[in-house]
């Protein structure tokens, strides 16, 4: 039963994804038909039509994230505007996993003598005391 | 303690965690001081063109409060550039409550946000002592703690001395805190040596290659404009005369800050550097059109079309269109 409805669904869902991403394909060239510097640095990086469609659906999806990372929505679309095509793919993909520059440490004991140690050994800094 | 460990009765369940704990920890000693605790070397031509101690002294300091040295870091950077911001205004702009942190694209893209250019610099101590030397400060990323238990961290470096060694930041609570270099690169080695410099449009970092500086200026053009990035751009084209990406970006710039004069000679000046550039003729042809130039303009449309690649189609279609008229 489910696979007939899979076999039946399937298409239509590839077709109607397919179709929703046309327009975003198929960007108009600007007036007067000059090749904008963007343009041309993403075809020097030969960066393929697929690529700029995830880039678009990219920011969106940051956006959702933002929003449920505690980031206040008055300020997610500012954020998101601000962002490169590749900074949006980027944080899109992982978000959860990227490095936050936060400074505090959880330690657990066990932690914090080999930190203590390594610290003394110059290889880590979390310590303010060692020096 | 290997011996330690088999002296204790082996029914006592809480030697082995302890005894485990040891042996991971002995192993992780030899893994650290084999894999990474090599002094950063400079190279001597760094080390004979920047000055022997450096200290930005100008660069304002605030202390981060819980969680934000990112917030604090971009407002030490931004304020020595002059821009009017402060820490509580940036929080809400690149703080993440959920990752009780700030991440690396949102950094640069509050940057943009302020009207500065971020420029990454290159991940080598030479790139970072040589920005110093230039009177950048260098905003850098750091894993304080080791790979396994990340404490990552935004300082701002503002000085050096080559002679004892050590740099000088602006980092958590502490004004003008001195690292060696080798506690400082090894912290900064773990996060790739990710660093960068916020510049008014016009300046460029004293280090950065033509192809980093034009996606980094385009970048900020996609978010602030063509006219904010005019000047980088003008910037950009008199550092690399030879770079005709550069030019072509700089036409394009003042094409829309309607310049058309000055688009046509920085079009001109990009098919000059590379004649196999095909968006340059191009638009070189479109700007002349628009000035009514139509001979010099059917000339440079027709360069265009004859140029095999991704905007020939382009290009013929303007070649023909012009031609009709």
């Amino acid at each position: 039963m489910m696979k007939k409805i899979c076999r039946f669904l399937s298409p239509l869902l590839i077709a109607a994804l397919v179709l929703g991403s046309l327009p975003v394909a198929a960007a108009p060239a600007p007036a007067g038909g000059m090749i904008t510097t963007q343009d041309a640095l993403s075809a020097e990086r030969a960066q393929s039509d697929r690529e700029r469609i995830h880039a678009v659906l990219a920011r969106d999806d940051v956006r959702d994230q933002l929003v449920a990372q505690g980031v206040d929505p008055a300020e997610v679309e500012a954020r998101v505007a601000a962002l490169s095509d590749a900074e949006a793919a980027q944080m899109a993909e992982r978000l959860d996993q990227m490095p936050a520059g936060a400074s505090v440490v959880g330690a657990l004991f066990a932690v914090f003598v080999i930190l203590l140690v390594t610290d003394i050994l110059g290889l880590t800094n979390v310590f303010p005391f060692t020096r | 303690m290997i011996d330690c460990l088999e002296r204790q009765p082996t029914s006592d369940r809480n030697a082995r965690p302890a005894g485990v704990l040891a042996l991971v920890l002995m192993l992780l000693m030899l893994l650290m001081l084999a894999g990474c605790a090599s002094a950063p070397r400079l190279d001597d031509t760094t080390r004979a063109a920047v000055a022997p101690r450096v200290l930005l002294d100008d660069v304002p300091f605030h202390g981060q409060r819980d969680y934000q040295c990112g917030p604090a870091s971009l407002a030490m950077a931004l304020q020595h550039d002059g821009v009017e911001t402060d820490v509580d205004s940036l929080i809400p702009q690149v703080f993440t409550p959920g990752r009780e942190g700030s991440v690396q694209p949102e950094m640069l893209a509050t940057v943009r946000r302020q009207g500065r250019i971020p420029f990454v610099i290159e991940g080598r101590l030479d790139a970072l002592l040589t920005e110093i030397d230039a009177g950048h400060p260098v905003v850098v990323m750091q894993n304080l703690s080791l790979p396994a238990w990340p404490v990552w961290h935004y300082a701002v470096a503002i000085g050096y001395d080559l002679e004892a060694r050590e740099m000088i930041l602006h980092s958590g609570m502490e004004a003008q805190r001195v690292e060696s270099f080798r506690p400082f690169d090894a912290t900064w080695a773990r996060s790739d040596r990710w660093a960068f410099v916020a510049l008014s449009p016009g300046e460029l970092p004293a280090t950065i290659s033509p192809q980093a500086a034009l996606q980094a200026i385009g970048d900020f053009e996609g978010v602030r404009g063509a006219e904010a990035a005019l000047p980088a751009w003008e910037a950009l084209s008199s550092r690399f005369p030879d770079h005709a990406m550069a030019h072509f970006a700089l036409g394009n710039a003042r094409h829309t800050a309607a310049d058309l004069e000055g688009a046509i000679s920085a079009f001109r000046d990009a098919v000059a550097a590379d004649a196999s550039l095909a968006p340059a003729w191009l638009n070189l042809g479109l700007a002349l059109e628009s000035a009514e130039h139509r001979a010099e303009a059917l000339e440079a449309l027709e360069r265009a079309a004859a140029l095999p690649g991704r905007w020939q189609e382009r290009s013929r279609e303007a070649l023909e269109r012009v031609r009709k008229e």
